[in-house]
């Protein structure tokens, strides 16, 4: 640990000299010195205006020295945060470089694909797919993690309008049906059109559906099914004057679950439960910390329940007014 | 026979406009590039295109102070489409506003651009 990162050594080092583990506890320093120890506590001080600090004594320069770690403590803790936001703002720089050249490839594949420079032949035509398909799944993962990043600078902006969810839904099901088909899942939405306009984000908050979605598939086995439901929750009326009331999502699935004690860190970024899962599920691993940080974003929040093997409910609910 | 319409794709990156040369060109249409807002004005007053592809990011600038610069020198205005990195409501409608006739995010299909050329350059005469 401290070769890989010499800067935190200072927060684990103890001054060589002068002091002992346990010096602080009063049983262990010696009778003598201990009115004085009291009131170096409640912070008396010398005519001179300068602690009553005693070179010689354990507890006084043990007390220094905790003094010092802790200002050395908090120096670097914030030279780590600014290390921190500058490298989040390099990941977006960076990724948002990658799909320049990216895109330039999958223009050309595209082009050649669409017989534009001319026919191909059956093998070239399949080779030029592979690029493609390779090209359009590198840049959804780029995007990912542009996204991640841009959320992790506070760079991300809501662009709120009034929109009906049902229609979002059903324009979701017929994307994600190739998809499903695939899996052999059966995926339904029960979203009543009943339901009040909710004021967000649209994009997002597609993203965010997209996501969960694309994750019940992925985890469903052959056979099972996907649903989306949504519906009206009634909350309290909150302190600001809004109603409280939230429109609650639903991502059912009957797939493999996800332990109890996954469900936090699931939302967390870089978070993959079980690697060998993950390995076929192709992701960045960001798509749920997106997905929170995009609830969140709204005043949200997200959640699941699951258990290993009886699948996986996700839900998110985001204030429909105030 | 009428000269074919006259894409002009201005974008800092080359290897934008040149994977766009070749679709365009592919097309049937004649094809310049500009890397910067003030190479465009230079290549858009020498030669009016019918179609500008205008990045909004260029090294001199705002991309749409191309066609202010334009309006300036009383050029005629071509049918401008933006390409923005920025999927937000409010680079759309300064977009807009500035008098391009359609924003397309980046990164943009090219089934999208085929579609778009063909209808851009519709009853162009340039």
């Amino acid at each position: 640990m401290s070769k890989l990162s010499p800067a935190l050594d200072p927060i684990v080092l103890l001054p060589s000299e002068g002091a002992r583990p346990g010096a602080l506890a009063p049983s262990d320093a010696p009778s003598a010195r201990a009115p004085e120890q009291e009131a170096l506590r409640s912070g008396a001080r010398d005519p001179g205006g300068s602690p009553a600090v005693d070179a010689n004594d354990p507890f006084d320069v043990r007390l220094a020295a905790l003094e010092a770690q802790a200002g050395e403590a908090a120096h670097l803790i914030a030279e780590l945060q600014a290390r921190d936001r500058l490298k989040t703002q390099f990941l977006a720089n960076i990724s948002h470089d990658l799909r320049t050249p990216l895109t330039a490839i999958i223009t050309h594949a595209e082009i050649l694909r669409d017989g534009m420079l001319g026919e191909l032949s059956e093998a070239q035509r399949r080779s030029v797919l592979g690029i493609i398909k390779g090209g359009h799944q590198l840049l959804q993962m780029v995007g990912e993690i542009l996204t991640y990043a841009r959320g992790a600078a506070d760079q991300l902006t809501l662009a709120p309008t009034a929109f009906a969810l049902a229609p979002v839904v059903e324009q979701l099901v017929v994307l994600n049906q190739p998809l499903a088909a695939k899996h052999d899942v059966a995926l339904a939405a029960d979203v009543p059109t009943t339901l009040p306009l909710i004021h967000a984000d649209r994009e997002k908050l597609t993203h965010v559906l997209g996501n969960l979605v694309g994750n019940a598939i992925h985890f469903t086995p052959p056979g099972g099914r996907v649903w989306i439901a949504a519906r009206l929750a009634g909350g309290a009326p909150t302190v600001e004057g809004g109603s409280g009331r939230e429109l609650v999502v639903e991502v059912g699935d009957t797939g493999i679950g996800i332990a109890p004690e996954h469900h936090e860190l699931i939302f967390r970024e870089f978070a993959q439960v079980d690697a060998s899962t993950s390995r076929t599920h192709h992701g960045t691993g960001l798509g749920l910390a997106i997905a929170r940080k995009l609830v969140e974003l709204h005043g949200g929040r997200i959640w699941v329940e699951s258990a290993l093997g009886e699948g996986s409910r996700f839900y998110f609910a985001i204030p429909l007014d105030g | 026979m009428p000269a074919a319409p006259l894409v002009l794709l201005v974008d800092d990156s080359a290897l934008v406009t040149e994977a766009l040369a070749v679709l365009v060109e592919a097309m049937g249409h004649r094809c310049a590039t500009a890397a910067s807002v003030a190479e465009a004005v230079a290549v858009a007053r020498a030669d009016p295109p019918t179609v500008i592809l205008l990045d909004l990011t260029l090294p001199d600038g705002d991309g749409l102070a191309l066609l202010d610069r334009l309006r300036e020198a009383g050029a005629p205005i071509p049918v401008t489409v933006a390409l923005t990195g920025h999927d937000d409501a409010a680079t759309r409608a300064r977009c807009l506003a500035a008098g391009c006739r359609a924003v397309l995010t980046k990164p943009v299909s090219t089934a999208t651009l085929l579609g778009g050329l063909a209808d851009w350059t519709a009853g162009a005469t340039p």
